[in-house]
């Protein structure tokens, strides 16, 4: 008796939301092939009954007349592809690196690294008046080598492992990203002060992207190779094979579905990102969401122009978001909960 | 002392890569910044840097905004990731339990996430026109034409909440529904045998067993809400006035339209000990109630 009202509820509610869930998609398709006066005039939904569709708002956006789209669509595709493919590969190797091997960090060795880049970079940049990227490429030359000397040291003291290593990568997402996104830019403006182009560039957008997939790639990718046997491994390690060749033509090829569930996950992220691309790129290398953003000042009520222009930045995610579906069917997204 | 001493240098070959791009990207510009908050400099006009202590820290937290921006930014996070979590967990179960088209919702119930927060806000903003837009139509069936959506300062709240709704429900349906799917079946077939009522096998078995995940998807849509910031660039601007104004909105106005980089090199470390802060309290919170669970 009430497993049929309950059934009956959650089928009302799923429907319900997805009406909720499809009809802004269905909107913005139909609204991209609409003519000026089928917008002017009110709401309409059905093209054919209420308007007459036409190609013209694609055809716009592509010649040109209305901005360049071809230039942010080649940045977004050109910056977000090469660096998912650097996040998941460096991500990948530091998680097979978690599973395998045992870290142990001492926290002293980590505070007095700390201390040293903080204080060292003070003395460096106030005191002695050093640029800034000089100061800190100097502290790091120091303060990295001294902590791994103390490392190795017999020091008191609580040693971290490697569940606090991975909360160490994964802890930057949770950061607010204004905060690393604004020192990122303060120090991107230095570089370019001193010669070196980051701020609006190709490899600054791309660095910055990469950290910011990392932590995701770490991840997702360490419950991957948890679930990848370890016998063929060893087998290959009595052979005398070299662990970077086990990675490379065992581990990695084994691993391929998660990888790309990972990239795809991480390509997501990176496509859509608006705030990093917002503070560190002024004109040549505009990302989507930055020129989606402007769209809406620039022609506020053209709504068939801002349309095309939605529909074309989100296709590729619906294509990504319908590729995950199946394999989140198949029970494999599950690992990644734990 | 490790048990197995492995010759196994190669680690630190597979993890330094990543430790170290972590180490020059993300944290050492936070050390600059760091010193730069305690400063005052401007870009433009450019004011040679001038160290002032915690002036720049104790001028925001006396400044009418940053405590404006703080309500706005947790009212939505609150209220939306409340709303996406009971929704959420709705629509998982009924995935879970199989209603009938369970496939088809599946990819669809995904789809908002994955698409730019930008785009879905413009898409917004046409669904929200006060006078063109199809949300005005549907109010208008009850006689409430032309409402201000975007205008008013209640109303805007509320479309950011719906638009984040829209937008991160799919989230928590797709952790609970693989959590779901963890579950162990038998407990649940004894339960039935014993003809336990559905209610009572929810408040006494999902529920509970599920709590750990629940803290955990609420943790991240909390920590994730907070950093809000191009969903109210396009569909408010955080206007009107500053009544929609989030924290990393708000950082972004000092830093970028009055270029005052102590001042917000200041205001985001203040916004990251707000995170830390609150972070802290959630999980000592949540602990406290998984232990009173088991």
């Amino acid at each position: 008796m009430d497993r049929t009202t309950f059934r009956r509820l959650g089928l009302g509610l799923a429907l319900i939301w997805l009406a909720f869930c499809l009809f802004p998609l269905w909107w913005v398709l139909v609204t991209a092939f609409k003519p000026p006066a089928a917008v002017s005039g009110g709401a309409t939904y059905i093209p054919f009954v209420d308007f007459q569709p036409t190609w013209q708002a694609f055809r716009d956006a592509f010649s040109g007349v209305r901005g360049d789209f071809a230039g942010p669509i080649f940045s977004s595709l050109a910056v977000s592809l090469v660096s998912t493919a650097l996040a998941v590969f460096l991500g990948a190797m530091a998680a097979y690196a978690l599973v395998r091997f045992e870290f142990r960090i001492r926290l002293l060795a980590g505070l007095v690294f700390g201390v040293l880049s903080i204080g060292g970079f003070a003395l460096l940049n106030q005191g002695a008046g050093l640029s800034v990227p000089q100061s800190l490429g100097l502290v790091m030359l120091i303060a990295l080598p001294a902590a791994i000397w103390l490392n190795g040291r017999n020091l008191p003291g609580p040693v971290l492992g490697n569940d606090d290593v991975t909360f160490w990568f994964v802890s930057q997402r949770m950061f607010p990203p204004i905060v690393s996104a604004f020192a990122l830019f303060l120090l991107y403006a230095e570089m370019n002060k001193a010669g070196v182009r980051l701020l609006d560039s190709f490899p600054g957008l791309v660095a910055a992207y990469t950290a910011f997939g990392l932590p995701f790639a770490v991840w997702l990718m360490r419950d991957f190779f948890a679930n990848v046997p370890v016998e063929v491994e060893e087998a290959a390690m009595v052979d005398n094979i070299g662990r970077m060749r086990i990675f490379f033509q065992i581990v990695l090829p084994m691993s391929k579905p998660g990888l790309v569930a990972t990239s795809m996950i991480v390509l997501a992220f990176i496509w859509n990102e608006f705030l990093f691309a917002l503070l560190l790129t002024s004109s040549k290398w505009q990302t989507l969401p930055i020129l989606m953003a402007g769209q809406n000042s620039s022609r506020g009520d053209e709504w068939w122009a801002i349309s095309a222009a939605a529909l074309i930045s989100i296709i590729p995610m619906i294509a990504v978001a319908i590729f995950l579906g199946r394999m989140m069917r198949s029970g494999f997204l599950a690992g990644s909960i734990k | 002392m490790s048990q197995t001493p492995q010759p196994d240098r190669v680690k630190y070959a597979f993890i330094f890569p990543a430790f170290l791009l972590v180490l020059t990207i993300t944290l050492f510009p936070l050390i600059y910044a760091l010193v730069v908050s305690f400063q005052t400099i401007r870009i433009v006009p450019p004011v040679p840097p001038k160290f002032v202590g915690f002036d720049n820290y104790a001028e925001i937290l006396a400044s009418a905004r940053f405590w404006g921006s703080i309500q706005v930014t947790a009212v939505i996070v609150f209220v939306s990731v409340a709303l996406q979590y009971v929704l959420g967990f709705a629509l998982a179960l009924t995935l879970h339990h199989n209603v009938p088209g369970a496939s088809l919702y599946r990819v669809s119930f995904l789809l908002p996430m994955f698409l730019a927060p930008v785009s879905v806000a413009l898409i917004a903003r046409m669904l929200f026109h006060p006078v063109l837009g199809p949300v005005n139509e549907f109010f208008t069936l009850f006689g409430l034409e032309n409402l201000p959506f975007l205008t008013s300062p209640s109303f805007a709240i509320a479309t950011l909440i719906t638009v984040e709704i829209w937008q991160w429900t799919p989230f928590v349906v797709l952790l609970m529904l693989a959590g779901l799917q963890g579950l162990p079946s038998e407990v649940f077939e004894a339960a039935r045998v014993d003809n336990i009522s559905a209610w009572r096998r929810f408040r006494d078995l999902t529920f509970p067993m599920l709590l750990p995940l629940s803290v955990a998807v609420v943790f991240i849509r909390v920590i994730e809400g907070f950093k809000i910031i191009d969903t109210v660039f396009v569909l408010t601007g955080g206007g009107p006035g500053t009544s929609t104004e989030t924290l990393t909105l708000f950082a972004y106005n000092e830093g970028f339209k009055k270029f005052n980089i102590g001042m917000t090199s200041a205001l985001s470390f203040l916004f990251l000990i707000v995170v830390i802060l609150f972070g802290t309290l959630y999980l000592a919170a949540a602990q406290r109630m998984i232990r009173r669970y088991q």
